[in-house]
């Protein structure tokens, strides 16, 4: 009697347990079912229209380079900086780390570069592909961020559609990269917003909203409008030897001192 | 166009002012981007490589001593986009280039950008230019 009793109650609980993981099996499905059918589509190759090297809204030209709100630690390093474009623009000592060293340019200073990117939306992950330097991110729909993220290049982003705008929440930086083209730094306690929405078939508009209190003192949000590329997206990545070879040849030519 | 690769010579033909953004990912603080010569030469070499296409050309300047000049274009992808292939220029082709002169006076020019491409005209046939 107590042997059925014994046995009962375990069939009972593994009934029990087994229908509680199917349940939650098929909530997980229908959720995914659900952000599956309100996802806007965001496929295609995206390539940028006109291109501007700074993410200050008052100066995409990059003319008035210090006046965005930065920090002193900000300063420093803005002051330190020997970038391509903009009112400090040089070709001489570059310490530009893309330049230097083939480092990924970081995810602002991406979208600064006349190459492609395209999103690849799954229901629970959205990839991010980028044609220059072949790097990618992903993005997870299904969690938060992590108490404490460890320190990345590409940080740890979560996201959610609001209607046919998609939002990207990225925090967990390193502070190794330029946010543009004009040698503006970050800081480790970045918190970026993307909101990508696809205004036409053909036309999607980024806007970034910067969230960095080590290095700015205001917030400031900026946008970009890319446009649907029929070209394929091809390998464009940073080779050092290549970038080494590139700037011994043709630019240290440019920049000495003409040989009489 | 007949076009004498012996008889090679750098021509200013003026000032251009960039209409479209101008990009490459070293900027272009080292060139004249508002003086545009037109080079008259002969390929030597064509490198159709990242960061950016090069190419060298021998060039006589206006004493007759030819001169190796160095012509960077936009990277590859972005040249493709533009029309041309690692086979748009070989050596020995004799051709005829615009360029944007480096500051410094040396023999080097940028013809290539993200938006922009000078004409060349290669054994009389031109290339895909913007």
């Amino acid at each position: 009697m107590r042997n059925i009793k014994t046995r009962l109650t375990s069939i009972l609980l593994t009934v029990s347990v087994f229908s509680s993981v199917l349940h939650a099996q098929n909530a997980g499905k229908k959720q995914t079912a659900q952000i599956a059918a309100r996802m806007p589509d965001f496929s295609g190759f995206w390539a940028i229209v006109g291109g501007s090297p700074s993410w200050d809204p008052s100066d995409p030209r990059g003319t008035k380079p210090d006046e965005l709100p930065m920090t002193p630690w900000a300063v420093a390093r803005f002051k330190a900086a020997r970038p391509p474009f903009g009112a400090k623009a040089t070709f001489e000592a570059v310490n530009d780390p893309v330049q230097k060293y083939c480092d990924p340019p970081g995810i602002t200073r991406l979208y600064t570069y006349p190459w492609q990117f395209t999103l690849i939306q799954t229901p629970g992950v959205v990839y991010m592909l980028y044609e220059y330097t072949g790097v990618w991110r992903s993005i997870a729909l299904d969690r938060g961020h992590p108490k404490d993220p460890d320190s990345t290049w590409m940080g740890d982003s979560i996201g959610r559609y609001e209607g046919d705008t998609f939002v990207i929440d990225t925090i967990g930086f390193n502070d190794k990269t330029w946010i543009d083209q004009l040698g503006h730094p970050h800081s480790d306690a970045l918190h970026l917003i993307e909101r990508f929405r696809r205004v036409e078939h053909d036309t999607l508009e980024l806007s970034v909203t910067f969230d960095d209190p080590k290095a700015y003192t205001e917030r400031f949000t900026s946008r970009r409008v890319f446009k649907l590329s029929s070209s394929p997206m091809e390998e464009t990545l940073c080779s050092l030897s290549e970038m080494q070879a590139f700037q011994d040849e043709v630019m240290k030519t440019t920049t000495e001192p003409l040989r009489k | 166009m007949k076009v004498n690769r012996f008889i090679a010579f750098p021509v200013a033909v003026g000032l251009l002012v960039a209409s479209s953004p101008i990009f490459a990912h070293h900027g272009t603080a080292g060139y004249d981007m508002e003086k545009t010569i037109t080079l008259n030469g002969t390929i030597t070499s064509f490198n159709w490589s990242n960061p950016h296409c090069v190419l060298h050309m021998d060039v006589k300047d206006s004493k007759g001593v030819v001169k190796d000049w160095i012509i960077e274009l936009a990277p590859p992808t972005l040249m493709s986009r533009m029309g041309w292939t690692k086979a748009s220029l070989r050596p020995g082709d004799a051709v005829i280039a615009e360029t944007h002169p480096a500051k410094n006076g040396a023999t080097t020019g940028i013809s290539g950008t993200s938006a922009a491409l000078l004409k060349f005209v290669a054994n009389d046939h031109a290339l895909p230019f913007r």
